[in-house]
């Protein structure tokens, strides 16, 4: 039995023609619709959190999107955070790619093996230069950077006392779990 | 990881939409939208074979023969079984996609599917209640009837090699409908 698989241009067609619900949370997932769990109040404070801690790169040194559409290969992933390549029309006219991600960050309450397993291959896949996964329970943040091939060249755990830092934006670990 | 699953109704506004196209040869299965493989000549004669044998029934409006055309089972499940008989209509069923109480036979012909019709398809129909379904196994040449559907299979099943098997009065030799 082979599942069929759902291109990128027919999922964009089918959201287009009132295939889904306003309130569906769709990820396309290398061909497979997955649906994206609720978030909880602690995964939620701490995207508002990051949010708030990129905001004065927005919008000169990048476009923050939050929970919005990422295109990886023929995947689209809604990552928890993503700042972009600054664009004057903030990805109007068509949706930002990996290679116009400049950093990714995805917080996981429950989702860690997903967020490793599945999605970080693809960012990699795409080229998305950094990536850090927040593990709420591990409360620790891995962070990857040097994509290559399915994976991150490097990849460091930073607990609490150690900071992070993009772009001029510094973060204790702690801030984040 | 929740895997999306689409209504029959999803399913029709998609092809509706041009959404799965043409081409795509797909079925819905408990919300899945699944691939049909390509069929072989063998599978293509037996299927013509098999109108032959039926459209007596058609002719007497006893029933309406379908071929290779979605049959609604459940409201996340819509196969395309390569024959089905169903209640005859006037309309030919012009306003609603035929559902399993209107069937009174579905026959699959199976090739390299074997596994999948007896495995996956025929709980299906016993569960949506398909009084009798036949199995055409074109390698092994026999026919697999099935009658009596009980929770997910069915009560009766018979592989017959030779002989006839007969629906709504219609004697139809096992010999006619092997390639």
């Amino acid at each position: 039995m082979t599942r069929h698989k759902i291109s990128l241009e027919e999922f964009h067609r089918m959201v287009e023609a009132g295939v889904f619900p306003e309130d569906l949370r769709l990820e396309l997932v290398e061909g497979d619709l997955v649906e994206m769990s609720p978030i909880g109040k602690r995964h939620a404070a701490k995207v508002a959190k990051l949010t708030a801690l990129f905001g004065p790169l927005v919008p000169q040194k990048a476009i923050l999107f939050v929970q919005s559409p990422l295109v990886v290969g023929e995947s689209e992933l809604y990552p928890d955070l993503a700042l972009l390549k600054p664009r004057p029309d903030f990805y109007e006219e068509e949706l930002p790619q990996g290679r116009d991600a400049l950093l990714v960050v995805e917080v996981a309450e429950s989702s860690l093996r997903y967020d490793l397993q599945v999605k970080l291959p693809l960012y990699a896949q795409a080229g998305v230069p950094e990536v850090w996964v927040v593990d709420l329970e591990g409360k620790r943040v891995l962070v990857h950077r040097k994509p290559e091939g399915g994976g991150y060249r490097e990849a460091e755990a930073l607990g609490p006392g150690a900071r992070l830092s993009f772009h001029g934006v510094e973060i204790p670990a702690e801030e984040l779990l | 990881m929740i895997r999306h699953r689409f209504s029959a109704e999803d399913f029709h506004r998609m092809a509706e939409a041009g959404i799965l196209g043409e081409d795509d040869r797909v079925e819905l299965i408990r919300g899945e939208v699944v691939e049909l493989s390509p069929v072989g000549k063998r599978h293509m004669a037996a299927l013509k074979r098999l109108m032959n044998a039926l459209f007596p029934l058609q002719q007497a409006k006893k029933a309406l023969l379908q071929v290779q055309d979605p049959l609604r089972l459940f409201p996340d499940t819509e196969p395309q079984p390569d024959l089905a008989l169903l209640a005859y209509r006037d309309d030919f069923y012009r306003e609603r996609v035929p559902e399993a109480k209107d069937a009174l036979l579905v026959v699959e012909v199976a090739e390299t599917s074997l596994d999948h019709d007896l495995q996956v398809k025929l709980p299906l129909y016993a569960q949506a209640g398909i009084p009798e379904v036949w199995v055409v196994d074109l390698v092994r040449e026999k026919v697999h009837v099935f009658r009596k559907p009980q929770g997910e299979g069915y009560g009766e099943a018979q592989a017959l090699e030779d002989g006839e098997v007969s629906v709504l009065g219609l004697k139809v030799p096992v010999k006619e409908v092997l390639p």
